[in-house]
């Protein structure tokens, strides 16, 4: 008899310090929360030591990227890949010449001058193996995986998921306008004539 | 406001006809209740989410609402569900019985609003005054049964109609601790008629507590507990969820159905919480009075007092939820048979012993 009055002093009991507990978690959710509202807030990403020097580690395999204002639009690159997943137009221009209308610049930073408006660069990330091969021919150094030795110039970048497979398609080229591709277009037509 | 206030408006307004009458009276209080037991389940859902979530460490909905994604507490998070629910695609299937399948969610539906409608919301606002309030609501509780068994045998699936069978022996027996338990505050105030209990109530215990039965005697005290529970116990809620135990059962006797017949269930089930709730208040908690003697008191104030010791009683429904474990199927009856119904029982003489000595 005893034995059944205990049992149910100790039942109610346990389950009055199990109501107290998450009456607490309720109660402190402010400070105890875990949930990470992911696109909004995400985890500080650690420091990276991976024992290399960045600057030694060249083979950092991310996403690609482009300083189109530094790109001579020599197709080295769309030829090197193995998968044909970049695509470049150029439109002829004057050599080192500067056409502020399309914000073009007739040198890239490393002097070099550029004798073509890249119309277009594009570069189909769904398709691309991460080869990194299209970065080596590149005499400008303007096509790069970013992150690693090349963190100065693009931070890293890993979360490029898309809901559309379109948005994978990355654009480097500068838009231009139907008119403007005319207005690039014409002088060429011109001297030919 | 009664059904009857209703008729009489309309005979004085219109016309005798008492026919046409009755039906408007009808549709229209039936209309409210309908109201009143979607936006209950609306917002009860939501904060159940809500609740369950703080007491995990989680934050819950948070994508519906305003800002999308931005952080705003998803208070749209039930709209969706329900708009998902009405769109989703009707099955039934080929084996089960047609007729008892889609009748089923509407008998457990009526067994809940009609519960609702006897419920004394405030001193003047109430569906219908009936006499013996107490024992209609009890009465009306277990009309529920009757569907949950008959969803579970039509669904031809054996885990419904094993969570058909489990809820039918469960409701069963714990009908009887929670009428044993309600019979204390009919005892104490001699009136099974719902507004008169409730005035029974009123004034204080020594100038300062509420003159609430729960607090009247050690009795009454246990008794509102063992009420209490039963009635957690017949809603079908965690910790006595057996009968549609996940983890064991899929979803129980409502397995088989999907889309709006299961919203139908759904929203039964939040009704009943709020009717059993309804029945503990108005019984145990001094109903539409203010938990301060005599402090605004009106029939207006009376709905808030209301609608807040019930959103209470809901609410330690579910913290109930999401602290203990599910009940095995002998602990279940243990607890019934073992437990309540011997002090529910003792109850009862305790009070009738304490009447006689403290009248
Ligand atoms: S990394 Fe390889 S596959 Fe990707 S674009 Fe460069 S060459 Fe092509
Ligand atoms: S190799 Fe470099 S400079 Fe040449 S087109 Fe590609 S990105 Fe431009």
């Amino acid at each position: 008899m005893s034995k059944y009055f205990t049992n149910i002093y100790d039942t109610v009991n346990t389950l009055w310090t199990g109501m107290r507990i998450t009456f607490r978690h309720m109660m402190n959710i402010k400070k105890d929360n875990v949930t990470l509202q992911y696109p909004e807030e995400r985890w500080p990403r650690p420091e990276r030591d991976i024992g290399f020097e960045l600057e030694d580690y060249n083979v950092i395999r991310t996403r690609l990227h482009v300083d189109i204002d530094d790109c001579i639009g020599c197709f080295r690159c769309e030829k090197a890949c193995p998968v044909d997943c970049i695509k470049i137009d150029t439109i002829k221009a004057g050599r080192g010449e500067d056409i502020p209308e399309v914000a073009h610049t007739g040198e890239t930073s490393n002097g070099t001058k550029k004798g073509f408006v890249v119309s277009r660069f594009t570069i189909d990330m769904s398709e691309c193996c991460y080869c990194n091969l299209c970065t080596y021919p590149c005499p400008e150094e303007c096509i790069f995986m970013v992150g690693g030795p090349h963190s100065s110039k693009h931070p890293i970048d890993y979360e490029f998921s898309e809901v559309d497979r379109n948005d994978l398609i990355y654009q480097f080229a500068k838009k231009l306008t139907p008119k403007q591709r005319n207005d690039l277009q014409q002088p060429k037509e011109k001297a030919k004539a | 406001m009664t059904i009857d206030f209703i008729i009489n408006q309309f005979t004085e307004i219109i016309g005798n006809f008492p026919v046409a009458a009755f039906l408007v009276a009808c549709a229209s209080v039936g209309g409210l209740l309908f109201v009143l037991m979607a936006l209950n389940a609306m917002v009860a859902v939501y904060v159940e989410r809500k609740v369950s979530a703080f007491m995990m460490d989680r934050l819950g909905p948070m994508g519906q609402g305003p800002g999308l994604h931005a952080g705003k507490w998803g208070i749209l998070q039930t709209f969706a569900d329900a708009i998902k629910l009405l769109i989703k695609e009707d099955t039934i299937p080929k084996s089960a019985d047609q007729i008892l399948f889609k009748v089923a969610p509407f008998i457990i539906f009526i067994g809940a609003i009609i519960g609702l409608s006897a419920l004394p919301f405030s001193s003047s606002i109430q569906a219908v005054d009936l006499n013996v309030g107490v024992f209609y609501i009890i009465a009306a509780g277990s009309i529920g049964v009757i569907g949950i068994v008959m969803a579970g045998w039509a669904s031809n699936n054996k885990w419904s109609l094993y969570g058909a069978m489990r809820s039918a022996a469960q409701i069963i027996s714990y009908e009887i601790p929670a009428g044993l338990s309600i019979i204390v505050p009919i005892m104490m105030s001699g009136t099974m008629n719902l507004q008169n209990l409730i005035e029974y109530q009123s004034g204080s215990i020594f100038g300062i507590f509420p003159n609430w039965i729960m607090f009247q005697n050690p009795f009454a005290f246990l008794a509102f507990f063992i009420f209490f529970i039963s009635a957690v116990a017949e809603t079908n809620r965690t910790p006595f969820d057996i009968p549609e135990a996940e983890s064991e059962l899929v979803a129980g006797w409502m397995t088989e159905y999907s889309g709006f017949r299961w919203a139908v269930f759904f929203l039964s089930e939040y009704a009943n919480m709020f009717v059993v709730s309804g029945l503990a208040v108005a019984g145990f908690m001094g109903g539409w009075l203010s938990p301060i003697p005599g402090f605004l008191n009106s029939p207006v104030l009376g709905l808030f007092w209301f609608f807040g010791k019930v959103s209470f009683l809901i609410f330690v429904m579910m913290w109930f939820r999401w602290t203990f474990p599910r009940l095995r199927v002998d602990q279940l009856m243990y607890v019934c048979w073992k437990v309540f119904i011997p002090i529910a029982m003792l109850n009862i003489f305790g009070v009738g012993i304490w009447k006689l000595i403290f009248g």
